[in-house]
């Protein structure tokens, strides 16, 4: 475990924004053993408290076992793995139930637990999250109070230094973290949260609000919000932002675990590469439009209903790193640009502000943050453009009745 | 030439030749800069997509000309400190010397001319430092375009390999951080919109600084009497001899 800690410490300090794609037959062979007697061993344990079995809810939910294997491959290509990884990524799917999860909720939404489980029906990553061995989540258990407490100590201490932590919303960190309490004692989330994270084996953010903030450190910020990794220092941390994040990226960070006991690769804001590795505008499927200068002006006109290029009225894809124009959301059935309305830029730091409104950036009016008047860049810069020019004018006009004098005084 | 005067020589071929590459570089970074920020006109409408490429060739003359800016910056970067003819960095060091003629030369401008205790055959402090601001500016344009140039380069490839993105993060990835404190923020992570919105920002402050840059060398020649405006073109002016 030591090393493995390590290794996972060793990751978490790279820095480099590379994405690397291949890494040789060699590499990838040793990968596959490693990966393979890591399933072995997992094989051999016990599911933990979670008896589902993936292959009857599948069944029950009537997708065929072809389906999952087209979902495993797609599951592979997304974490920048050769297909001969298909079968493990399948076999780990089978395993979720062997990771303990704990999911703490503290200012934000619900978003993210919603966004898995209100989707018309699940699908494969949704069912592959109902199957992981979830210990704990305030939302969805039926205990609460005292019991909800009990059954979080239970967990903690059954798992110690095992579990992995999915935490979901902002830490309000304002007037010593009273702004937000949780549970029958009150702590404050900050407490709280700094009491599970401690012998987590891996911390995990989810959604804008854990990672960078979020909605709740929108401007004014009343409540101080920050995200977890303002918080927990020394741990491992993955973040999955976006607003919700994506069931997809959370799956891919659980198998990329199962398989090789470690986290992804990350990035500076230590997301995981093979997730944010790229801009939505990259993959784009209107990028053509883009090039070619063909803007939506106005909702419905005709460059609308031609699917043309939405940056003018506001898409942030461009500015935004997410895979959402690849894996899209809901097993691939749309995603924003797809219905026609521009990216917000939902997995950025301090989105809210910056990002989400409907014009271009030249065009916007992002409110000061102390609350202030609203001013635009351009009209900031015309202002002081003028004052110059006014500036130069008097100063001319001056030497020019100066020079007349002069003139007349000689 | 007009009896009584000499002719005196204050820029070089390169430095002149440097200066109109990066002025009409600069009308077309801001150009295609504004279209970039906001497209605002359309053209060739009724082409299909595949022949068109207005944004693609907006884009393609701003990093051209970024390029240009880029090489010109570090060769004037050089002469500040090794020019064989004058050396500017000499004029900037806050000496009590150049601090008078600091002082004399904008007591020059706001006297409108009244008070001239200073030699205008060289270039003055004065210039130097407004000199400068303008290479500074350009400067931090430079790099928090290059920090957004990056971001199109993220697989950490181009097509003249992988050092070059490398180098572009390594050298410029500070500027988020600096951007974010610029534009306050109540979130306590650096966003790279911020990198833009002060990218956009710092092309005014330019531009300000180009239309004092235009209106002081138009008033110096007036008021001189020394044809300092033919500096730019000949690379000399006129200095009364000294009787």
């Amino acid at each position: 475990m030591a090393d493995k800690i390590e290794g996972v410490k060793k990751l978490f300090t790279s820095k480099s924004a590379r994405v690397e794609t291949n890494r040789g037959d060699a590499y990838y062979a040793k990968l596959f053993e490693k990966c393979q007697a890591r399933i072995d061993e997992l094989k051999t344990q016990q599911p933990i408290n979670n008896r589902l079995d993936i292959g009857d809810v599948l069944e029950t939910q009537g997708i065929e076992r072809r389906d999952f294997l087209k979902w495993a491959s797609a599951v592979t290509g997304m974490l920048m793995l050769p297909a001969s990884f298909t079968p493990l990524v399948a076999d780990a799917a089978l395993l979720m139930n062997r990771a303990p999860v704990i999911w703490l909720e503290l200012s934000d939404c619900a978003g993210n637990s919603e966004a898995l489980l209100r989707s018309d029906g699940p699908k494969i990553d949704e069912i592959v999250l109902d199957i992981i061995s979830l210990e704990f989540h305030e939302t969805l258990q039926a205990a609460s109070g005292h019991q909800a407490e009990k059954q979080l100590e239970d967990a903690m201490e059954t798992f110690k230094d095992k579990y992995l932590l999915f935490v979901e919303g902002a830490i309000p960190m304002g007037n010593n973290g009273t702004f937000g309490t949780i549970g029958a004692s009150g702590e404050t989330m900050h407490d709280h949260l700094v009491r599970v994270a401690k012998h987590a084996a891996a911390v995990v953010a989810v959604g804008s609000c854990a990672t960078f903030g979020g909605v709740p450190a929108a401007a004014p910020n009343p409540t101080g919000a920050v995200g977890v990794m303002d918080v927990i220092k020394g741990k491992p941390l993955i973040n999955i932002p976006a607003c919700p994040a994506n069931p997809a990226n959370m799956v891919g960070v659980i198998i990329h675990y199962i398989l090789t006991g470690q986290v992804p690769e990350l990035d500076s804001l230590l997301r995981p590469k093979f997730a944010f590795g790229y801009r939505i505008h990259d993959n784009c499927e209107r990028r053509a439009h883009f090039d070619a200068g063909e803007f939506v002006e106005e909702w419905g006109d005709e460059g609308a209903k031609n699917n043309f290029c939405l940056y003018k009225v506001g898409c942030k894809g461009p500015m935004t790193f997410n895979n959402c124009s690849i894996v899209r959301y809901n097993e691939g059935v749309n995603w924003p640009v797809g219905v026609g309305r521009g990216c917000i830029g939902c997995s950025e730091p301090d989105f809210w502000d910056k990002y989400a409104y409907e014009r271009p950036m030249a065009d916007a009016n992002i409110k000061a943050p102390t609350g202030g008047v609203e001013k635009t860049v351009d009209e900031f810069g015309l202002g002081l453009l003028t004052a110059a020019g006014i500036g130069i004018g008097i100063h001319a006009a001056a030497s020019l009745v100066a020079g007349k004098k002069e003139e007349a005084g000689e | 030439m007009k009896p009584g005067y000499k002719q005196v020589k204050r820029m070089t071929a390169f430095m002149r030749l440097n200066h109109w590459v990066v002025a009409f570089s600069m009308i077309g970074a801001v150009l295609t800069g504004l279209y970039i920020g906001h497209p605002y006109y359309q053209s060739m409408i009724a082409e299909p997509a595949v022949v068109k490429y207005v944004m693609a060739w907006n884009r393609w003359i701003h990093f051209m000309i970024a390029i240009i800016f880029d090489v010109s910056s570090i060769v004037i970067a050089y002469l500040y400190f090794f020019s064989r003819f004058e050396k500017p960095y000499k004029k900037i060091l806050p000496t009590g010397q150049n601090i008078k003629e600091f002082f004399e030369v904008l007591l020059n401008l706001i006297t409108l001319n009244r008070r001239k205790n200073f030699d205008s055959t060289h270039s003055d402090s004065f210039n130097t430092v407004f000199f400068l601001m303008f290479h500074l500016l350009l400067a931090w344009l430079l790099l928090t375009g290059l920090q957004l140039y990056v971001h199109g380069l993220a697989s950490g490839e181009s097509s003249i390999g992988a050092w070059w993105p490398w180098m572009l993060h390594l050298a410029t990835d500070w500027t988020v951080p600096v951007s974010t404190w610029m534009v306050g923020t109540t979130s306590p992570t650096p966003s790279i919109m911020d990198v833009r919105t002060v990218h956009h920002m710092t092309m005014w402050i330019v531009l300000a600084w180009v239309a004092f840059h235009i209106y002081y060398q138009v008033w110096r020649t007036i008021f001189w009497k020394e044809g300092d405006i033919g500096i730019v073109v000949s690379g000399t002016k006129f200095v009364k001899e000294e009787a």
